[in-house]
């Protein structure tokens, strides 16, 4: 399964997964022989800085707002189709 | 005048963060640990990669402000600045500087644009891997700060003082442990759009 997945242009994002449940969730889906998203390698990588950005997408996406959760998540989906981001 | 309904006198990004501080919390975190945090790049190197990315989308108040503080750090040197922001290739910057900001570029025009190549030649200029990563970090967050910023017309005084003084606050203090506080400038363009 893993060998379907192209490696990234960084091999030591890869390798030093450092805490945080990014690293846990890499290593439960590796242990499945599942294949997952690499963005995790990068949130896992640094999370000094990549924390900061969770906890703004759980706010932005996920926090009190007048629009739906459902609704932000469209917004975030339009977008990323708009900059071709399959994932 | 923003497009939606922000405490008067805070310039950029400043408004909205005062506007709406739940998320505000997380995006000076971020920049903090990108841009003042302990790395390998000096902080010099990395405001001028957020400097850089702030003037290919246009977004003036980043640009000068992130300037600014990238000239803190770089000793007062304005003009090493602005020859970043226009050529950056023909620069007094290191070549490694230069691979991140080609780097940075290619972000700026989408990630796709990034290839093995542009990563290959950053690292024979002797970029870490980590560099590499914060650089295209840097470079993906400025192009969702500027968009943020201008996307609600944000007021962005135009006023070198203004942002030579904040700079420098901004460089000593970082991001984390700012004061926000309304500011009493003169702003040519906004005097000029009343009269």
């Amino acid at each position: 399964m893993e060998s379907k997945m192209k490696p990234m242009f960084l091999p030591e994002v890869e390798k030093n997964s450092q805490p945080s449940f990014q690293a846990d969730t890499i290593k439960m889906l590796q242990a499945k022989g599942e294949e997952y998203p690499l963005i995790l390698h990068l949130f896992a990588y640094r999370p000094e800085a990549t924390a900061h950005l969770t906890r703004f997408t759980r706010e932005v996406m996920r926090g009190d707002s007048p629009l739906s959760e459902g609704f932000r998540e469209l917004i975030a989906a339009a977008t990323s189709a708009g900059n071709h981001c399959l994932f | 005048m923003a497009y939606i309904d922000l405490p008067s006198g805070f310039p950029g990004i400043s408004g909205l963060m005062v506007y709406r501080p739940e998320t505000a919390k997380p995006l000076n975190e971020l920049a903090q640990a990108l841009l003042a945090a302990p790395s390998t790049l000096t902080p010099g190197e990395r405001e001028l990669i957020a400097t850089y990315v702030s003037a290919q989308n246009d977004c003036y108040y980043c640009q000068n402000i992130h300037g600014a503080i990238a000239a803190h750090h770089l000793r007062g040197n304005e003009q090493l600045v602005l020859n970043v922001k226009q050529n950056y290739q023909g620069a007094e910057i290191s070549d490694k500087l230069k691979a991140l900001l080609a780097i940075a570029g290619k972000v700026w025009r989408g990630g796709k644009h990034v290839t093995t190549q542009d990563i290959e030649r950053a690292r024979q200029q002797g970029a870490t891997d980590l560099e590499i990563h914060d650089a295209v970090l840097i470079a993906a967050a400025f192009c969702m700060y500027n968009r943020y910023v201008d996307g609600l017309a944000t007021w962005q005084p135009q006023n070198a003082d203004f942002y030579r003084s904040r700079g420098a606050i901004v460089g000593e203090m970082g991001y984390v442990n700012l004061k926000r506080e309304p500011v009493d400038i003169e702003d040519t363009a906004a005097s000029k759009a009343a009269g």
